[in-house]
């Protein structure tokens, strides 16, 4: 028996977009990163093409964590004090991008001042020569202060700049726009607002090429499978010729896996759920290895063990699919 | 929805002098309003202007593709006109798809005109009545559409270029065909895999009524809820083409969001920067 010809005739194909810029681009990052362009369901290498592979941003926070898991402790206590360092230590364990969190700006978390957080983030990019993804502290008022200040400081360099809600985007999109860098539209886990939120910063003037759309992100045990069918459903409109929908996807994987009692808890339920060493990190891979099926671009992620395993999954996802 | 503009018409004044004296500033301003509403094919029909039809034919035909690469669509009831037209046009605007509008199922119709489309690459519209006339059921409309649809395809026409067209009729002339038109589309469409596409000559429900505007969106959005694809109407009418849009997003063909009429026109590439958003709106 034959069987039936299950490849769709898609009109529509995802964005791609570049982070960072090198010297010939005005920049100085080592290298640049391009997600996006796939012309197919994901990895379904008879539907379309998956030219650009998803890629690991490693998170780099801008003050010291005071809830960090004890095996994430393991691995960055020593350098959480200095964002270069902790930089470089991202480096060294293979980020394609640094995830560089704003989160000291907060009024209840230090509220560190505009020129502190341009200061951070010009430590940063001298330390290593990785494409930037930069988020605020979540904070629009303050945020609305920050990332001006934070978008001038990094000219040139392409970053990836986060977020734009449905409240707060026209700051924020336009210090993107005058400054050259690209930008997030986050819409929490609503495939409608989403759009609305692209129509609302195509509006300001900022081209929807140049935008990754952040669906925000839920792990394991914790709702994943909304954010999967965010995913599914809307590639599937791209795909079918939505322009409005047509961004890579980044996701907040280590965030969010390491938030669940289950990968934190330490091994006082050892016993029963077996040692956090292990636990943890597996709760970050299955989350991630999961909503890379789903079609995710940019995986924002923290324990080493996880970023090896991740790497080695995408890696034979693309053997398969090519 | 493929959204076919009427405007180009010889049956209004303004175009059948605009095609008598050539003026081709009238043709374009008539264009550019429908291609603004949406349009994406261009139905072009030269009415009843004396002189020679072919070279008024191809001079509407050059005359708006003066402003658009879009699709034209080739309008007459008259077979012999199109089978000296179609090649014509082809000739002289070889990139530009063109759409036959239209034919019937009697065989004395398809043998003239279904080679014609196939030998330019054209779409064609299939009239779902035969050398009878105007079917006054359901059934009569699926026998011809049906001929229409294998005879085209034994002609070489790919399913994705042949239209079909229940044909409707004027609520205060005939009653009871209006839903024999949206029942016809839902049956044809059934039966066939692929479907050929629906389209339906909108302003004809409506003809001579008072309330023609709210008669013409209202049974549109009816014929789309049965499968219809495409539709000549007045695409410069805003309250139809956001009925239009409303319904396919009710239908799950565009995913929503608040701004779901500006998406739309954010797709088509089409001018936005007059248009309040949702949001603005709400806070004024």
């Amino acid at each position: 028996m034959t069987l039936p010809e299950a490849k769709e005739k898609w009109s529509g194909q995802i964005n791609t977009v570049t982070i960072g810029a090198t010297k010939t681009e005005g920049g100085t990052r080592g290298r640049t990163v391009t997600v996006g362009g796939q012309t197919g369901i994901p990895l379904l290498s008879f539907d379309g093409q998956t030219p650009h592979p998803a890629v690991i941003a490693i998170d780099v926070v801008d003050k010291e964590p005071v809830d960090w898991a004890k095996p994430l402790a393991e691995v960055y206590a020593d350098v959480w004090s200095d964002p270069a360092a902790w930089a470089g230590r991202a480096k060294e364990l293979g980020a394609d991008l640094i995830n560089l969190r704003l989160t000291g700006t907060h009024p209840d978390e230090g509220d560190r001042s505009p020129d502190e957080a341009a200061q951070t983030v010009r430590a940063v990019l001298e330390a290593v020569d990785l494409p930037l993804i930069i988020w605020g502290c979540d904070e629009p008022a303050k945020d609305q202060l920050v990332m001006p200040k934070v978008a001038e400081a990094a000219q040139g360099e392409n970053c990836l700049l986060g977020a734009a809600t449905e409240d707060d985007y026209r700051t924020i999109a336009a210090a993107a726009q005058a400054y050259g860098h690209k930008l997030i539209a986050l819409a929490p886990c609503d495939i409608n607002k989403q759009k609305q939120v692209n129509i609302l910063i195509s509006d300001t003037g900022f081209a929807l090429e140049d935008l990754v759309i952040y669906p925000t992100t839920a792990s394991l045990g914790y709702g994943m499978e909304y954010i999967y069918s965010i995913l599914e459903r809307g590639r599937l409109a791209a795909l079918s010729g939505d322009r409005l929908m047509a961004q890579p996807v980044i996701l907040d994987v280590g965030y969010e896996a390491w938030r669940a009692k289950e990968a934190r808890t330490g091994d006082e339920v050892a016993d029963a759920w077996g040692p956090v060493a292990q636990r943890g990190p597996a709760w970050e891979a299955v989350t991630a290895t999961d909503l890379i099926q789903g079609g995710a671009d940019i995986l924002v992620l923290r324990h080493p063990a996880v970023i090896e395993a991740v790497r080695k999954v995408i890696a034979q996802f693309q053997a398969t699919g090519s | 929805m493929i959204i076919f503009s009427e405007r180009v018409n010889g049956m209004y004044r303004d175009v059948r002098a605009a095609i008598k004296d050539r003026d081709k500033e009238v043709i374009h301003r008539l264009a550019e309003e429908q291609l603004d509403g949406g349009a994406d094919v261009i139905d072009l029909n030269i009415g009843p202007v004396k002189g020679d039809a072919v070279d008024h034919f191809i001079w509407l035909a050059q005359t708006v593709h003066e402003i658009t690469d879009k699709p034209l669509s080739l309008d007459s009831a008259k077979a012999k006109l199109l089978v000296e037209v179609v090649p014509k046009v082809h000739e002289a605007l070889p990139d530009t798809k063109l759409v036959i509008n239209s034919c019937t199922a009697a065989a004395e119709y398809m043998d003239k005109l279904l080679p014609i489309a196939a030998a330019a690459g054209a779409s064609i519209i299939g009239l779902t009545m035969d050398q009878d006339g105007v079917p006054g059921n359901v059934e009569k409309r699926i026998e011809c559409g049906a001929t229409f649809l294998m005879s085209a395809i034994e002609n070489g026409i790919s399913p994705d270029d042949i239209y079909l067209d229940p044909i409707t009729l004027p609520i205060n002339a005939a009653f009871k065909q209006q839903e024999n038109v949206v029942e016809a589309i839902r049956q044809l469409a059934l039966v066939n895999d692929p479907p050929p596409k629906f389209i339906i000559g909108l302003s004809n429900v409506s003809t001579k009524c008072l309330m023609n505007k709210l008669l013409n969106r209202t049974f549109l959005v009816m014929c789309l809820t049965a499968g219809l694809n495409a539709a000549i109407v007045d695409a410069a009418d805003k309250d139809l083409v956001e009925a239009m849009i409303t319904a396919e997003v009710l239908l799950g063909k565009h995913l929503y969001s608040d701004d779901y009429v500006k998406a739309w026109r954010i797709q088509k590439g089409l001018s936005v920067s007059d248009e309040a958003t949702t949001q603005t709106a709400q806070t004024q």
